[in-house]
């Protein structure tokens, strides 16, 4: 009796033992018993004037987290593209891995730029033709064209929750079980990176708007003697029903809906009438967004939704009226913009409508002078509302123990569009090309107040975190001011490397207006050139024997290239993609890669492939700041709330440092290691 | 005629509706759909001819078996066919008349059942538009037309006339309470009701002089003889956690629901269709 309970008793302490070892080994095992990590993706945080400001004080939750923690410059991609940096983030790999260049890749069939976000399914496109109606029965499907498995995927394998807001790159939203909202990339519901509409009496200042202009006359519908009546249309999705699979809609090729705008003739106030949706709105105002219906099919068989928001910049006596591009519907999105699908309820539930388009702030309209400095500011203003109310929204959503990841934009497009008023980096610059002193008055400390607002939501992040939560804050690249433009396939052209048909001086690579039988290189996408190789161009006239030297040479004279306004260098090193890349994608990129140094870009022209009379040239754009460059030149910020043992460490690093938190081991294809 | 019917419904349906407040929204989504299908078979039994649906769906079942019979037989399969197609349209004629006399009883009580739960009160704070719609042949000024608050709202924009005869108003809800906006043209005065905050009720939704009114019983008609087309104040959907949401939400549920119980009931009220 005594022993049976002897033995009772001593296989009880041995289990009960068991017991605790395993408890034991699973509080470092279960992913909810880890600290959290909360990341701040800060797109285009420059190390240099974020020093600055802590040094000025005007900082204060960033001073205390380098000093609890650390603070270092992150080595940028290369080419120190949004799209190509990102990517880097999330997929631990460099553009040779994951496949994403630039934003523009280059169609070998026939030299076309085409975006680097997608690729067609190589499935045979085939299409049903009924009364007049086209039904794509299969192929044609757009699949994001970033390679490699995100971090997030891995750590949803591993049980953490995690959610990430507005990741950029991420459209067409790849399957996930993961939480994911698509940002940057994400295209309206015409399937651009986001076409406003104005309806105006008045011409616009730019040759080629990029908008969409209308130009309306304001009738006196009631005879009374004062215009009060404004017809048109807003188009949205393109016509799918008449389109072949892959053809570019015309610009009567879209779904329009009616919009009248009803002027008040006391007073500067109107309503828009918008598919059945009432709007009041003052002059200077914008409306709240107003979600609308296009019908596809007839008889509102098939609706697709759309938000809009309208801004009345002038109702009389001149009359601009601002529309929004009309974002995706977060309440029946035409195509997936999160992962799992239906995360995009929870984010409607928690805060109502909100930008769906991946680059929401309309830099278009400024660039256009659609938009005044006041007038875009006023708009940026809303984006970072949204970004605010996304923000608290994560934060309520995190538990200790889960991944959260937050974009913010801010700062990213206000150094793109605002640097010409006043250099934030190098205070004693000479002002910059774009600079009006009138336009600049009371705009010169603007890019300060988006730096110091990403501060107060970094205060804001760390009182409302669990306890013991990492924290890291991350950017992309940082920025430098663009004040010269190389015309990079005219400089080609000055060189003999490119060489016009007979007859022409200027051009397009995707026309009939360059000799490629005797080109031997072109320019296309921000940084790239690509040789005019024999048997991979579908004109190819150089042969691959003659490869090497050519971008010997090519490297050669664009390293020695001085700008012949000031005697600077123009091109602080070219690359070699051989050299630069690793991974299976390598040759499906360009040739060469050239780093611009400080102060210099390619032009807008040369990197749509056209060739332009002159050279290099004063930007007067209002896109005054940039970081197409070197990447030794724009390197990001690294912070988190713990001391980092290392420094040195570049974008591929990070997607192993997240996954290290975790106790997950650097997956082999990554090109990264995790920070110590 | 479409006030009184709206005020007979009001009264009934007042009385049988939430009977435990608007908060138990089960009770009514459950029990009314159901009491709409036995109603129907009801209906449908005292109008429609029974014995000629009975007879008609027994020829429909006997020339289909003549097709499995003489399958071999080609005129006698197409013969079959034609009278299948032809007994069809018989009978969806016998079912005509019990579908229009059951749609009225259907019909006020769905309307009833949105009216109560399909919207919800505006939050404090709400800002939305308060729409007047004038007939633009009874030669009457938007100009004419003028709106007083009551505490509680106050005007967010200055008002919009449009050379289209209608008038709008930009409302805020400053504090919660069953406002009375009330609009003068002219020599009239007419009021719109604006539910801001406190509990979940019947919220009124628009003021209609048509014989649509019937659909909107919460607020009494517009004067069939006056200039005023509509007044129009819009409100918030509201959510009904497990049920759709909504007019739409509701109409679907409560006929789905009402075709269910018709269905699994008509054997026991003895009733074929």
């Amino acid at each position: 009796m005594i022993g049976t309970s002897v033995s009772h008793l001593r296989r009880s302490v041995v289990l009960l033992g068991v017991a605790m070892l395993l408890l034991a080994s699973g509080t470092h095992a279960a992913p909810g018993d880890q600290s959290g990590m909360f990341i701040m993706g800060v797109d285009g945080m420059d190390p240099v004037i974020l020093q600055r400001l802590i040094d000025e004080g005007k900082m204060p939750n960033f001073e205390r987290l380098a000093e609890e923690g650390s603070f270092q410059s992150l080595g940028t991609a290369n080419p120190p593209q949004s799209p190509v940096a990102w990517s880097n983030f999330v997929t631990g790999m460099n553009p040779g891995g994951h496949g994403i260049f630039d934003f523009m890749h280059r169609d070998k069939k026939n030299y076309a730029p085409l975006s680097s976000a997608t690729k067609v399914s190589e499935e045979e496109v085939t299409a049903l033709h009924v009364f007049g109606f086209v039904i794509p029965i299969s192929g044609g499907d757009l699949e994001n064209n970033r390679g490699g498995t995100p971090w997030w995927d891995y750590l949803h394998k591993k049980g953490v929750d995690v959610e990430v807001y507005r990741i950029p790159g991420n459209y067409p939203t790849p399957a996930s079980e993961a939480k994911v909202l698509s940002g940057m990339g994400t295209t309206d519901l015409r399937g651009g990176f986001g076409t406003y509409t104005l309806y105006t009496d008045q011409l616009v200042e730019r040759d080629k708007p990029k908008g969409d202009i209308q130009f309306v006359t304001v009738r006196d519908l009631d005879l009374d003697g004062t215009p009060d009546t404004v017809t048109s249309a807003l188009k949205g999705p393109p016509d799918q029903l008449h389109l072949e699979p892959g053809q570019v809609p015309s610009d009567n090729q879209y779904i329009n809906v009616g919009i009248t705008v009803h002027l008040d003739s006391d007073s500067d106030t109107a309503v828009v009438d918008v598919a059945g949706e009432h709007v009041l709105i003052q002059e200077g105002e914008w409306s709240d967004w107003v979600e609308l219906n296009f019908d596809m099919a007839p008889m509102g068989l098939m609706p697709v939704s759309g938000i809009v928001r309208f801004y009345a910049k002038e109702l009389r006596p001149g009359f601009q009226l601002y529309a929004s591009p009309v974002n995706i519907s977060p309440t029946s999105p035409l195509a997936p913009i999160t992962s799992p699908d239906d995360f995009v309820e929870d984010l409607h539930d928690g805060v109502g409508f909100f930008y769906t388009q991946g680059m929401p702030e309309d830099n278009d309209a400024l660039k256009d002078g659609v938009f005044d400095e006041d007038d875009y500011i006023k708009q940026v203003r809303l984006v970072q509302d949204d970004t605010n109310e996304m923000l608290n929204l994560a934060l309520d959503r995190f538990e200790p123990g889960d991944a959260t990841f937050v974009y913010f934009s801010d700062i990213d497009l206000q150094c793109h569009m605002l640097w010409r008023h006043a250099d934030p980096k190098q205070l004693d610059a000479p002002p910059h090309p774009a600079h009006d002193a009138d336009v600049a008055r009371g705009h010169e400390l603007d890019i300060e107040g988006f730096y110091t607002d990403v501060d107060k939501a970094l205060g804001h992040v760390r009182k409302r975190l669990p306890e013991g939560t990492t924290i890291m804050v991350m950017s992309d690249h940082g920025f430098q001011s663009y004040t010269r433009q190389l015309h990079l396939n005219a400089w080609l052209r000055e060189r003999g490397y490119l060489v016009m048909k007979e007859g022409k001086r200027t051009g397009y690579t995707v026309t009939q207006d360059i000799d490629w039988s005797k080109t031997k290189a072109f320019g296309l996408g921000f940084n790239g050139l690509y040789l005019n190789v024999k048997g991979r161009e579908a004109q190819g006239s150089l042969d691959p024997s003659e490869v090497d030297g050519v971008m010997a040479k090519l490297a050669e004279e664009l390293e020695a290239y001085r700008d012949p306004k000031n005697g600077k260098r123009v091109v602080k090193k070219v690359f070699r993609a051989t050299e630069a890349y690793s991974g299976p994608r390598v040759s499906e990129g360009p040739d060469l890669l050239v780093g611009y140094d400080k102060g210099y870009g390619a032009s807008d022209e040369s990197t749509l492939g056209e060739v332009t009379e002159e050279t290099i040239a004063d930007n007067t754009s209002r896109w005054s700041g940039n970081h197409l460059m070197d990447p030794s030149v724009v390197p990001g910020v690294l912070l988190m709330n713990r001391k980092l043992e290392s420094d040195g460490h570049d974008l591929t690093d990070l997607a192993a440092t997240i996954l290290s938190h975790y106790g997950i081991a650097t997956p082999s294809d990554m090109v990264g290691e995790a920070i110590q | 005629m479409v006030a009184t019917i709206n005020n007979v419904a009001n009264a009934i349906f007042d009385l049988l509706m939430a009977p435990l407040g608007h908060e138990w929204v089960a009770i009514d989504m459950l029990v009314w759909p159901c009491v709409m299908g036995v109603v129907a078979l009801q209906v449908y039994k005292m109008v429609s001819n029974q014995a000629a649906i009975i007879s008609v769906k027994r020829q429909i079942s006997m020339h289909l078996l003549e097709i499995r019979l003489f399958r071999d037989d080609i005129m006698q399969v197409f013969k079959s066919l034609v009278q299948i197609v032809v007994k069809n349209f018989l009978y969806i004629a016998h079912n005509l008349t019990p579908m229009v006399v059951m749609l009225v009883p259907m019909v006020m009580v769905m309307v009833q059942m949105v009216s109560h739960y399909g919207y919800e009160p505006s939050k404090v704070g709400a800002v939305e538009l308060l729409h007047v719609k004038l007939d633009s042949s009874a030669g009457v000024s938007t100009k004419d037309v003028s709106l007083s608050l009551p505490e509680g709202v106050s005007l967010d924009a200055p008002v919009v006339r449009t050379a289209s005869g209608d008038v709008f108003w930009r409302l805020r809800a400053e504090q919660a309470g069953d406002h009375t906006l009330a609009l003068k043209l002219g020599g009239r005065e007419l009021v719109k009701q604006w539910a801001v905050g406190g509990d979940v009720r019947r919220v009124p939704v628009k003021r209609l002089r048509s014989w649509e009114a019937l659909l909107y019983p919460g607020e009494a008609a517009l004067p069939s003889d006056g200039p005023v087309v509509s007044i129009e104040l819009a409100s918030d959907v509201r959510a009904l956690d497990y049920f759709p949401d909504g007019e739409g939400g509701i109409l679907l549920w409560a006929m789905a629901l009402s075709i269910v119980a018709g269905i699994a009931l008509k054997d026991v009220f003895g009733v074929t269709f």
